[in-house]
């Protein structure tokens, strides 16, 4: 990993390990993917079901974090409504399945859509505003919803809170963690391909172009706000799909979890993996993941430990874990 | 085809109460390299936002090659053929110097699916080559723009603006803050642009050297109000010029 290129790189490059452009991947990278993929595979052979339903909620946070790594750290728009979105695909997968019995890889993308649209709309309201009126904007949003959730009852069950019935297609059902691992993969994978996919195209460069300078994106012709909804709209989907993941391997879901909390701590794992770095992402959702998932223990300090992570981060490592290290290992490299 | 390839008429922007351009007339002619200038205050940069549309105009008129252009929006400009540079950088920072020169060929990069979801777009990719290679940022490609001495910062302004493939090219201050060196290189790389390639260059600068060197036409603003035009030669020798601006410099030269 003590390339000295990659420390010069900049931390929106979205060279992932075997998809970049150049053909000399360096050898740390491939390591690091052959680790991830042998991991992913051999897991449900080596351990329990509660493991693997640990594995699952994990890589949901993933695609949670690649979600909001479009919006905030590709696209530079404070949005703090994740959760919400979340929530909105965790009930229309759940509510599509329970009154329809829609095969689930129907409801999963009904998830994903409906959350995009209400995306789409919000964000072409509150997208009128920046910096921290747009933090405040969404942030009134998702408390909304989070009180929709809990008082819709006839829809989302409310306070009761809402059981989910198995994910089916045809005549498979879902019934176990194990069983919903290879599906939870895939749609992981899929999520991951599709945003590096979106990062490296012309719409990913002008995400960039938006963070950096609205005026220069302008100048460049590239239509700043219709930019900033496509990646609130985008980035509301992959809440939503996220959501419809969480449906195949839970049988209940309960607004309280549905609240700012959640939108903070996806918002602490992409700054923790380090803004603006898919792999960051996708690093920070497992780390602080399983960070998470330990202090468990201890659920009265949990909160107390997220918030000074956080704090710490943005004060000593602002680019991230990740970019930390190798900082650190390669000895500071950057001009 | 009309003869100006930007036409200004009766362009008038007030801001609350202040008047800072007052029924200004301009016309570029094509494939010419005409200079707005004027002491500081005079509303040349006013002028300039208007016609890259990010100011609107109270009242007045803009046509780009005979269309009306008054109420576009600043982002269709460049599929319009127009870019403009900025007076106090607006790089994309964080973003290497070759991306920062590919978001500058995004009117470019799309159509058809393929080409707009590729990280290197066929044929946009070696126009951006090629004009790093031109303004000598090559050897920096990989280097984020914040990074850059301001002198590379300002050509890479002017090299993510050629990625537009301009019909007009706008420079607010493009010699600003440059040593004498760089701006010889500078009037040479513009020289080049016109005569060459047949860009229209209309640019807005304090530099005397640079805009006597290589103006087919001045123009000289001063309180938001015309007060001369013509050749650098007619302008230099203008009283009025020389009283209003010109004298000022000269004395300091």
């Amino acid at each position: 990993m003590r390339d000295k290129t990659a420390a010069v790189l900049p931390r929106s490059e979205a060279d992932l390990p075997g998809l970049s452009a150049r053909s000399s991947v360096p050898l740390g990278r491939v390591a690091l993917l052959a680790l991830a993929v042998a991991t992913l595979a051999l897991l449900p052979f080596a351990v329990t079901g509660y493991v693997l339903y640990i594995a699952n909620l994990l890589l949901v946070f993933v695609v949670l974090c690649l979600g909001l790594h479009l919006v905030i750290g590709e696209s530079g728009q404070f949005a703090l409504a994740h959760a919400a979105f979340y929530g909105i695909g965790i009930y229309t997968s759940g509510l599509a399945g329970n009154a329809f019995g829609w095969p689930f890889p129907l409801s999963m993308l009904l998830a994903g859509l409906v959350a995009g649209a209400v995306g789409v709309v919000i964000g072409a309201v509150a997208l009128r505003m920046r910096d921290i009126y747009l933090a405040l904007a969404t942030f009134a949003f998702g408390e909304a919803m989070q009180w929709v959730f809990l008082n819709w009852d006839q829809v989302t069950g409310g306070p009761n809170g809402l059981r989910i019935s198995p994910a089916r297609l045809g005549a498979f059902e879902i019934l176990s963690d194990r069983q919903a691992y290879p599906v939870v993969v895939v749609m992981t994978v899929l999520m991951l391909l599709l945003t590096i996919l979106i990062s490296r195209s012309r719409l990913g460069r002008s995400f960039r172009a938006v963070r950096e300078s609205e005026v220069a994106a302008m100048a460049m012709g590239i239509p700043v706000r219709r930019a900033k909804i496509t990646a609130f709209g985008l980035s509301a989907f992959f809440a939503g799909v996220a959501g419809s993941m969480f449906a195949t391997f839970s049988t209940y879901i309960h607004p309280d979890s549905l609240g700012f909390q959640t939108t903070i701590l996806v918002l602490t794992m992409i700054v923790v993996g380090g803004l603006g770095s898919i792999a960051g992402a996708v690093g920070g959702a497992i780390v602080f993941g399983l960070i998470s998932e330990f202090l468990r223990q201890t659920p009265s300090y949990q909160e107390i430990i997220y918030g000074l992570i956080l704090i710490g981060f943005m004060m000593y490592a602002p680019r991230g874990l990740f970019a930390f290290i190798r900082d650190k290992v390669g000895g500071g490299t950057r001009g | 085809m009309a003869d100006h390839l930007l036409q200004v008429d009766d362009l008038t922007v007030k801001f609350g109460g202040l008047t800072a351009v007052n029924r200004f007339d301009i016309s570029v002619q094509r494939g010419t390299i005409h200079a707005l200038i004027g002491p500081n205050g005079a509303g040349k940069s006013t002028t300039f936002n208007c016609i890259s549309r990010f100011y609107q105009p109270t009242t007045g008129r803009i046509l780009l090659d005979g269309a009306d252009v008054t109420n576009m929006p600043a982002s269709t400009m460049a599929r319009l053929g127009v870019a403009r540079t900025f007076q106090n950088l607006e790089l994309f920072g964080e973003l290497t110097v070759f991306e920062n020169v590919m978001i500058g060929a995004h009117v470019h990069a799309g159509g058809t699916w393929r080409n707009a979801l590729s990280a290197r777009p066929a044929g946009v990719v070696e126009h951006v080559e090629h004009l790093l290679e031109r303004t000598g940022l090559t050897p920096y490609r990989n280097t984020s723009a914040r990074n850059l001495d301001f002198g590379h910062q300002k050509l890479l302004e002017l090299a993510r603006a050629l990625a537009i493939r301009p019909r007009l090219l706008l420079l607010d201050e493009p010699a600003a803050g440059l040593r004498n060196r760089e701006i010889a290189a500078l009037d040479a790389l513009l020289t080049d642009l016109c005569r060459r390639e047949g860009i229209t260059i209309l640019l807005v600068e304090h530099v005397m050297q640079l805009v006597m060197a290589i103006s087919d036409r001045v123009t000289v603003l001063n309180f938001g109000t015309k007060i001369a035009e013509g050749t650098p030669e007619e302008v230099r020798n203008d009283p009025s010029v020389i009283e209003a601006y010109l004298g000022q410099e000269m004395a300091h030269a």
